[in-house]
């Protein structure tokens, strides 16, 4: 078997990854640095309002309610948790 | 990824019940082939529990790449449990994400539209991929990239179907600026490629069963 032949899903890979860094990176600088919502509002038209520029981790940061996330994320992983106690895997 | 970040009222009410009911039909559809035809083993409930808390978290993280950006793990949720449970997955996902204050409620029903797209053509992509290559992580990273990219073209087109209330863009501006959107999210699909493709090539190596292989 030919490398070609045995790098077949590689290649596919690479060059899609190729293709679609190129056009985003084309895109970004037409759009230039904003935030998600921001660029959403942009495009469709909406008045942009500010976003918030709440506590940030290394420059991550959370959507919605931080505190009403953390108790969601408590209730799936117990969830989770009792479905791998019940089922296993 | 995509998902439509709007707040309630961008849509007017008719395009909101209009996705809403199309959404609930396919999640109807899915219930049905969990009841009739795909019963799904007991592991799949704890798989499908894990992916969802999974979504969820991931998803409510803001990367800071070009000003900020989203990954949802769509396409490993359609790897992780097919297109039928991944349905109600999204479904979950984009209920607890609005009820958290992320995203409108009425958007909720365009979003499982958008989500399930991703989901059925990573599922489909990934299963295809099979014929051409049996390497998982290239499987699952070419199938990341179409479902991703469909998702951002179903995106678009329920935008531009439904339209936004109160602006006075044209259409072709309207297309124009979410096909800049779409561009910059297909790189974030390049992390979301790279993150599927080694969790799905990891429990490939060590739980085979779990892509439907044979366990060790």
């Amino acid at each position: 078997m030919s490398i070609v032949e045995e790098r077949k899903g590689l290649i596919i890979f690479g060059v899609i990854l190729i293709v679609v860094l190129i056009a985003a990176l084309a895109a970004y600088q037409m759009t230039g640095h904003m935030g998600i919502e921001d660029r959403f509002t942009t495009a469709v038209g909406l008045p942009s309002g500010e976003e918030e520029g709440g506590e940030t981790f290394f420059g991550f940061s959370a959507e919605g309610d931080p505190v009403l996330s953390v108790i969601v994320l408590g209730i799936l992983i117990v969830g989770s948790y009792a479905a791998y106690r019940h089922f296993r895997i | 990824m995509a998902h439509i970040h709007l707040e309630d009222g961008s849509f007017s009410l008719f395009w909101v019940l209009a996705w809403w009911i199309v959404a609930l039909c396919l999640i109807g559809v899915a219930l049905f082939f969990l009841r009739s035809k795909f019963k799904p083993e007991p592991k799949m409930i704890t798989i499908a529990a894990f992916v969802t808390a999974a979504a969820f978290a991931i998803f409510q993280v803001q990367i800071p790449i070009a000003g900020g950006v989203h990954v949802n793990l769509t396409p490993l949720i359609a790897i992780l449990t097919g297109p039928v449970i991944g349905t109600l997955v999204v479904l979950i996902v984009n209920i607890l994400t609005a009820a958290i204050g992320h995203g409108g409620w009425g958007l909720v029903g365009a979003n499982v539209l958008v989500n399930f797209s991703e989901v059925l053509v990573a599922w489909l992509v990934f299963k295809g991929m099979k014929k051409i290559t049996e390497d998982l992580f290239s499987r699952a990273g070419v199938a990341t990239f179409a479902g991703l990219f469909a998702g951002n073209l179903v995106m678009i087109t329920v935008i531009i179907v439904s339209g936004i209330q109160g602006v006075n863009q044209t259409t072709a501006q309207i297309l124009t600026g979410l096909s800049l959107i779409a561009a910059i999210n297909m790189g974030v699909a390049v992390i979301e490629a790279f993150l599927t493709g080694l969790i799905v090539a990891y429990i490939g190596r060590i739980r085979p069963d779990i892509l439907g292989g044979n366990r060790k």
